[in-house]
């Protein structure tokens, strides 16, 4: 009788490393989301209290009245390709951004440097509901219900040196979970800079929610940027790292494409993109097109940081 | 039974479905909200990726039809190639009523200012002429050669076609580099052909 031998295994039956690698994950997640669940007191952190009053912030002076994008279309039709480059993506894969814990590094020119827990950033008694315009460069356009407090505050409690002329702000960088930075589509993490009087204009925000409620994932959560004067891009999502500096930053997509996407990117119907053009606009959940402002409409606001600019030099 | 001429109809009849379908769906999902925030857009983009795609598939059918040997697949190449046409004018017509609103001051402007509009245009209207002479008539009054000929424009529409989406692609290449491999590798294979046949 003929020896037993063991059957060779073939390839295609072992198990790839990675997905063996994320099984134990599973595992180490799963004993770890059983003790939690034993004890809910304990272990899960309950929400911060800003949170909660987010739909109860007083509205600001600085608000557009025109009506608002539906929460279904302002959720459902993002640019954030940290989740994929399709519109839904970021719906879709929304789940991949884990926001919590979440720490925000403060560097570079400023007096008091620091890495905060997100609750630590967030004072309550400065949040504002915000109803600005976003004009997408892809010639389309929102009015969104932001919650948040102006980037000068959080900046000012830092103490910018006097060499402090630019802010650079950085997205989370998590390709483990963040499908779209398994790609090198752009240069992670997304990078994006204002000047610093752009950085302190009391229209520079800091969003932490929408339409009263916290930032859905998908719109950058927990924490983003929105300066209404500029095209979405510069309105950089999910920021783990504020840095001040002397030097002009490169912003992600000015890297991967100088031509098309300025440091500046002012929205400016008078200087075109080549893949679109900038004088009209699609405003989302209407039909039609209307006349793109200069500025997104905030050219009283603005207008003045940028005197004796070459605005088509510098778009 | 199933003899070679029912396969043949049933492979046309497959095509008819395959290329006026999704028209079905598409008519659906407008009018059920489908299509997301921006429903023009996606029915701008939706056309214009079936259409190129059609335009491909109909060039893919003659090397099907040398590897094979099966004539179905040249008995609907018409057919799908006058599908490739209505899909990509149905692109044309919903950029410009959908996303431009017969605005014509604006579609003039976009079509002298915007470089890939430019190529897709030219692709569209170099397939015209083929329509005109798709029926049995036109090729015998034509006679073979020229109508071959002429027709061998679908590699240069579908060059502007696939031209067109990649200037217009923002970052992400890869759907679009799809698009340019099968455009390749047809070309490549009908290169192939005429070193093989050593005539063209």
């Amino acid at each position: 009788m003929a020896r037993y031998r063991y059957p060779k295994i073939p390839e295609s039956e072992v198990t790839p490393e990675p997905l063996y690698r994320a099984r134990r994950k599973f595992l180490r997640q799963s004993a770890g989301l059983a003790v939690a669940a034993a004890a809910p007191g304990l272990l899960i952190k309950p929400a911060a209290a800003w949170q909660g009053g987010l739909d109860a912030v007083p509205e600001s002076d600085l608000s557009t009245d025109e009506s608002l994008t539906s929460l279904d279309d302002i959720t459902s039709y993002n640019n954030f390709y940290e989740l994929g480059t399709r519109k839904r993506d970021p719906s879709d894969w929304a789940h991949q951004l884990q926001t919590d814990p979440w720490t925000l590094s403060i560097e570079g020119e400023v007096n008091k440097p620091g890495k905060l827990d997100l609750d630590d950033v967030i004072r309550p008694d400065e949040l504002e509901e915000r109803i600005y315009r976003l004009r997408c460069v892809e010639a389309w356009s929102m009015v969104i219900p932001w919650v948040g407090f102006e980037l000068r505050k959080l900046l000012e409690r830092h103490e910018p040196t006097s060499r402090a002329k630019y802010v650079v702000f950085e997205s989370i960088y998590d390709p483990d979970n963040l499908r779209g930075q398994r790609r090198d589509i752009i240069d992670w993490p997304y990078r994006e800079g204002l000047r610093m009087d752009e950085a302190m204009h009391p229209l520079t925000l800091l969003a932490v929610g929408l339409y009263g409620k916290p930032m859905p994932n998908q719109n950058g959560a927990p924490i983003r940027l929105v300066v209404p004067w500029k095209y979405g891009f510069k309105s950089i999502k999910s920021i783990v790292r504020i840095r001040l500096q002397e030097e002009q930053p490169m912003s992600a997509w000015e890297e991967k494409s100088p031509e098309e996407y300025g440091f500046y990117a002012n929205v400016n119907p008078h200087v075109d993109h080549p893949r679109w053009s900038q004088a009209r606009e699609r405003r989302i959940g209407e039909s039609g097109r209307r006349e793109t402002l200069m500025f997104n409409g905030y050219e009283d606001e603005v207008a003045h940081l940028y005197e004796g600019m070459d605005l088509e030099k510098y778009f | 039974m199933f003899n070679k001429k029912t396969a043949i109809n049933a492979f046309r009849l497959l095509v008819l479905v395959a290329c006026a379908g999704p028209a079905l769906w598409l008519g659906w999902a407008w009018t059920q909200a489908e299509l997301g925030a921006n429903p023009a857009e996606a029915v701008v983009h939706f056309t214009g990726r079936f259409g190129l795609g059609l335009l491909l598939a109909t060039i893919a059918l003659g090397p099907a039809f040398r590897l094979t040997g099966w004539v179905g697949f040249m008995a609907a190449r018409r057919q799908m190639g006058l599908w490739a046409f209505v899909w990509l004018c149905g692109h044309a017509l919903a950029w410009m009523g959908l996303d431009q609103y017969w605005d014509w001051p604006w579609i003039w402007q976009d079509l002298w200012g915007l470089e890939y509009v430019r190529y897709g245009v030219a692709g569209l209207l170099l397939l015209v002429p083929l329509v005109l002479t798709s029926f049995r008539a036109a090729q015998q009054a034509m006679g073979k050669v020229a109508w071959q000929w002429l027709h061998r424009l679908v590699y240069v529409s579908a060059t502007l076609g696939v031209a067109h989406f990649w200037i217009l692609t923002r970052a992400d290449y890869r759907d679009v580099t799809l698009f340019a491999i099968v455009l390749a590798a047809l070309v490549a294979f009908r290169l192939g052909c005429v070193a093989v046949d050593r005539r063209w």
